[in-house]
């Protein structure tokens, strides 16, 4: 009997032209966002390769320069897209794509894709993400609004468990049956998007993207299944489709229109982000005052130079074994670094407690949850974001560090003249990025995959006794 | 005459009785107000901000004068002292913030290279920036139109599906009385609702009241009257209440969503701008190029540009700040090409964003409110260009101290120039939107009482 009915469901829905029509109409969107998705993918991945390429090769040719010179001239990171950033494009667009690596400084990312465009972007992207969490949602609303509504206005539910089925199995039923019918529309795209995914990189293409894609798509079979229980549910509980149809309408822009930006703009307002200069001057007052508190910047060198005589057992920086600028140097470098470290993060820190609001609220909005996770498998959320910074900044530290090493070894006290061979470039490792792995982004985001889970616990067990208690005049 | 009036007495009687109807109103009416109360919000935080930027040149300054007690070498402070370029927000941009929370609304200026130092960004969490602002052209483009189709999409549906649609039209009364009185109620209604939002809006914000409080008030009308029209046409389609909803919202979806962001495609596709990236890498090349380079060659260049700094005496030894800020100089002239192409690739964006956005109604609304508030990508880079020139003026107020060797004392602190811009409204874009919009409205009501002419109303 259950069979039957889901069979019955499954097979009505594939003869209504409508659904058929709306469903093609998705999938048509699917492969487009797949297409425009995996195109901006390689032109921005191109152009950053490219760019990385360059700057790597002319720092590898720099001519015969100061180790100093150097340190200011620097370096640049380039951030790659990560692998399956092109089904969700996530906060990669409003991120900056370029750093500049020099001494004394941490420079921001600059040129992100959003502060190129004009507030059409602000309308949102086109990618395979959109479709799934947005669009096949109100595919299954328009496809389930009726479950119950429509047997009761036409007075078959009656009939229905007169025949000895309880309203349990036949709300699972039609569950079974939906679910069949919302699979055959997203197989064929998911199947499309693993194949584009492991053709593009061949099989050798790690497990690492591949148990992300898993993700990925784990995260949104359980979103829609969700949707599904829900949307059943609401239909239940009504007793005309109209007004079923109307309320998870309602539903669906609470969700995915209004709570989001809501949340959002929430955890802004509750914990104010404190601008750049400010956070600038601040570690800039820092630097100067620090170590001990009461040091000032000249106290502390004369107290490294001591420290150094003694070490070595001489009475002048002329005698002294090893540079004293570059020692100095290097002293202020890791400072300065620490310092700033510190205040990136706060910084850090306060997004977080920002972006935690709408993580946290996708206990209450199932959208929130698929979202967060849907970003960070396919490595383009915030902490994907601030990870790539941070390995910008070490490069940069230990690069600088290294500069002030040579010179601390290499040159004599004062010395601000001879000049370096290339070939001492060359020994220089160019920036490169590793994206975390997959456990990495489970683990930033236990929240969101804690609340699918109680979603669907939740829709299965408490939704169901709802439909149970439904009255059937 | 009075028919009409009895049957929006009817309809207010009807409407105060639904829950749901009410509700409704009540949910966008509090969103109207929480947007207010954001948008204004947020640009106050901006402008507490910038003046807290004062406070910073103040102690830099400070600093300044302590570092060097007496008089100063201008080139030390070329480098060490740092003053600020602002861009304050018009007195409307709480209305509409457009990207103002997106592009920096302030730069750091040294008088180092200035390609170097233009494309600073702000600390801004991109999870904020991606889920956009809530604010009260954002009610009014997306949750005003949802707010209607909710009113709307079962005028006529609802009185067939209940039964009471004979009844009526047995009176003295046409169906064209009955969908008009209808609408009209609503949409006195909805507007009450908006302009009385966008009164309390431009009041709290203590807008500047110019000719734009009428503009405003026009968009607000006409993009409400554009979704009215839409409701009005699929309502003259006759089809039942839940095709009527799916229909309305799959056309919000296409509007508002679809249509945007496949613009958005087309756009970044047809007008790149690779200039970004090169133009970064190519700037550094050419200014630490400089220091390899002999100087003699690097000042002739630079005197080719300022030839009234010529005749000033010979720089000896290795290093002379006035030949370090030339070759910074040189660095910006080098790329001034590709930074010209960069800002003329991103406005050419926005020209073309202007040319196709016939192509959906929020998209030309949220520009028009957009360009109204000067937060747009355009005041944007107007923004920068003026930067561009306040760094020009700061060179040239060192140029004396640092060719003529003038000490730099306390007092010359003073005559530094200070920056200020604000973003003026854009009223090509303006009325153009407007114009397009009228258009948009005219054109989908003539459709619909087409359609609805053309259909006779059955009653079942």
């Amino acid at each position: 009997m259950v069979r039957s009915i889901a069979k019955k469901e499954f097979i009505s829905t594939l003869r209504d032209s409508r659904f058929m029509a709306l469903s093609i109409l998705v999938l048509l969107l699917l492969l487009a966002a797949t297409i425009v998705g995996l195109q901006s993918y390689k032109n921005l991945q191109e152009e950053r390769m490219v760019a990385q390429q360059t700057v790597n090769e002319q720092f590898a040719n720099a001519a015969d320069r100061h180790p100093h010179r150097m340190a200011h001239y620097g370096s640049y990171a380039f951030r790659p897209k990560s692998g399956i950033s092109f089904l969700d494009f996530g906060l990669d667009s409003y991120t900056g794509s370029s750093v500049y690596m020099e001494a004394h400084r941490q420079n921001s990312a600059n040129f992100s894709q959003a502060q190129q465009s004009t507030s059409l972007i602000r309308f949102g992207e086109m990618t395979v993400a959109f479709v799934l969490q947005m669009l096949i949602p109100l595919l299954i609303i328009f496809l389930c609004f009726g479950a119950f509504t429509q047997e009761k206005e036409t007075g078959t539910l009656k009939i229905l468990l007169s025949q000895g089925i309880s309203v349990r199995e036949l709300a699972w039923a039609k569950i079974a049956g939906y679910s069949k019918v919302v699979a055959l529309v997203v197989a064929p795209a998911l199947l499309l998007v693993s194949i584009l995914q492991f053709g593009r990189g061949g099989f050798e293409a790690d497990g690492d993207v591949f148990i992300r894609l898993l993700l990925f798509i784990l995260s949104y079979l359980l979103y829609f299944f969700i949707f599904i229980v829900l949307s059943v549910v609401v239909s239940a509980l009504h007793q005309r489709s109209a007004t079923a149809l109307v309320s998870l309408l309602g539903i669906w822009i609470l969700a995915c229109v209004i709570i989001p930006k809501a949340t959002a703009n929430l955890g802004a307002g509750l914990y104010t982000t404190p601008t750049r200069a400010w956070m600038d001057a601040e570690v800039h007052e820092e630097v100067k005052k620090r170590i001990d508190g009461h040091n000032s910047n000249d106290e502390r060198a004369e107290a490294l130079k001591q420290e150094l005589f003694k070490k070595y057992g001489v009475n002048s920086l002329e005698e002294l074994p090893v540079n004293f600028d570059g020692i100095w140097m290097a002293a202020g470098e890791e400072q300065s670094s620490r310092v700033y470290g510190e205040h990136f993060d706060e910084l850090t820190a306060i997004f977080e407690k920002q972006n935690n609001i709408s993580e946290y609220a996708g206990l209450f909005n199932p959208y929130l949850a698929v979202r967060h996770l849907s970003m960070g498998a396919a490595g383009s959320d915030f902490s994907h974001y601030v990870h790539f910074l941070k390995e910008a900044e070490e490069y940069r530290y230990n690069q600088t560090q290294k500069l002030n090493q040579i010179q601390a070894t290499q040159l004599k006290y004062g010395d601000k003249e001879t000049r370096l061979s290339t070939d001492t470039w060359k020994a220089f490792e160019p920036f490169t990025y590793e994206t975390p792995d997959a456990g990495w982004v489970l683990k930033n985001h236990v929240v969101s995959v804690a609340a699918l889970l109680l979603w669907l616990v939740l829709v299965s067990t408490a939704g169901i006794k709802l439909i149970e208690k439904i009255k059937v005049a | 005459m009075n028919k009409l009036r009895i049957l929006i007495k009817f309809e207010w009687l009807n409407f105060r009785a639904d829950k749901g109807l009410l509700i409704l109103t009540a949910l966008a009416l509090l969103a109207g107000l929480y947007g207010i109360y954001y948008g204004t919000t947020e640009i106050e935080r901006q402008r507490e901000n910038i003046a807290a930027l004062e406070v910073l040149t103040e102690q830099n300054v400070e600093e300044m004068k302590m570092k060097y007690p007496g008089d100063a070498d201008a080139g030390d402070l070329g480098y060490y002292h740092s003053t600020f370029a602002v861009n304050h927000p018009d007195s409307w941009a709480g209305l509409s913030m457009g990207q103002r929370d997106l592009n920096p609304y302030y730069l750091k200026l040294r008088l180092l290279n200035l390609q170097s130092q233009l494309y600073d960004t702000e600390n801004i969490n991109p999870l904020k920036v991606l889920s956009g602002n809530f604010d009260l052209a954002f009610v009014l483009v997306y949750l005003f139109p949802l707010l209607i189709i909710g009113l709307c999409f079962n005028i006529l549906s609802v009185e067939k599906e209940q039964g009471t649609l004979p009844l009526l039209l047995s009176q003295p009364i046409g169906p064209a009385l009955i969908v008009g009185a209808k609408l009209v109620f609503r949409i006195i209604l909805v507007l009450g609702m908006a302009l009385f939002l966008s009164v309390l809006a431009m009041w709290w914000g203590r807008v500047v009241p110019d000719v734009r409080v009428v503009l405003w008030f026009g968009v607000v009308v006409l993009n409400c009257l554009f979704w009215f029209g839409v409701a009005f046409l699929v309502a003259a389609l006759q089809k039942n209440s839940a095709f009527n909803a799916v229909t309305l919202l799959g056309v919000w979806l296409l509007l508002t969503i679809v249509i945007p962001a496949l613009l958005n495609v087309y756009v970044s596709v047809k007008q790149p701008v690779p200039q970004a990236l090169a133009l970064t890498i190519q700037q550094r090349e050419v200014v630490h190029g400089g220091w390899d380079k002999p100087k003699g060659e690097t000042m002739e260049k630079f005197f080719a540009l300022y030839p009234q700094w010529r005749d000033t005496a010979e720089i000896e030894g290795g290093f002379a700040w006035r030949w370090y800020y030339a070759f910074q100089h040189l660095g910006d002239v080098a790329v001034a090409d590709l930074a010209k192409s960069y800002e003329e690739g991103l406005y050419a964006r926005q020209q073309l964003v202007n040319s196709l956005n016939v192509l959906s109604v929020p998209v030309n609304v949220q520009g028009v409110l957009n360009a109204m508030a000067g937060s747009d990508l355009p005041a944007h880079l107007d923004f920068l260009k003026s930067a561009s020139r306040y760094h020009d003026s700061l060179r040239e107020f060192y140029y004396p101290f640092l060719y003529r060797q003038v000490p730099f004392t306390h007092a010359d602190y003073a005559g530094e120039p200070r920056h200020s811009f604000t973003g003026s409204p854009d009223f090509t874009t303006i009325y153009s939107g407007l114009a397009k919009l009228l258009v948009s409205v005219l054109l989908v009501f003539t459709a619909a009482l087409l359609l609805f002419k053309i259909r006779t109303v059955t009653v079942k």
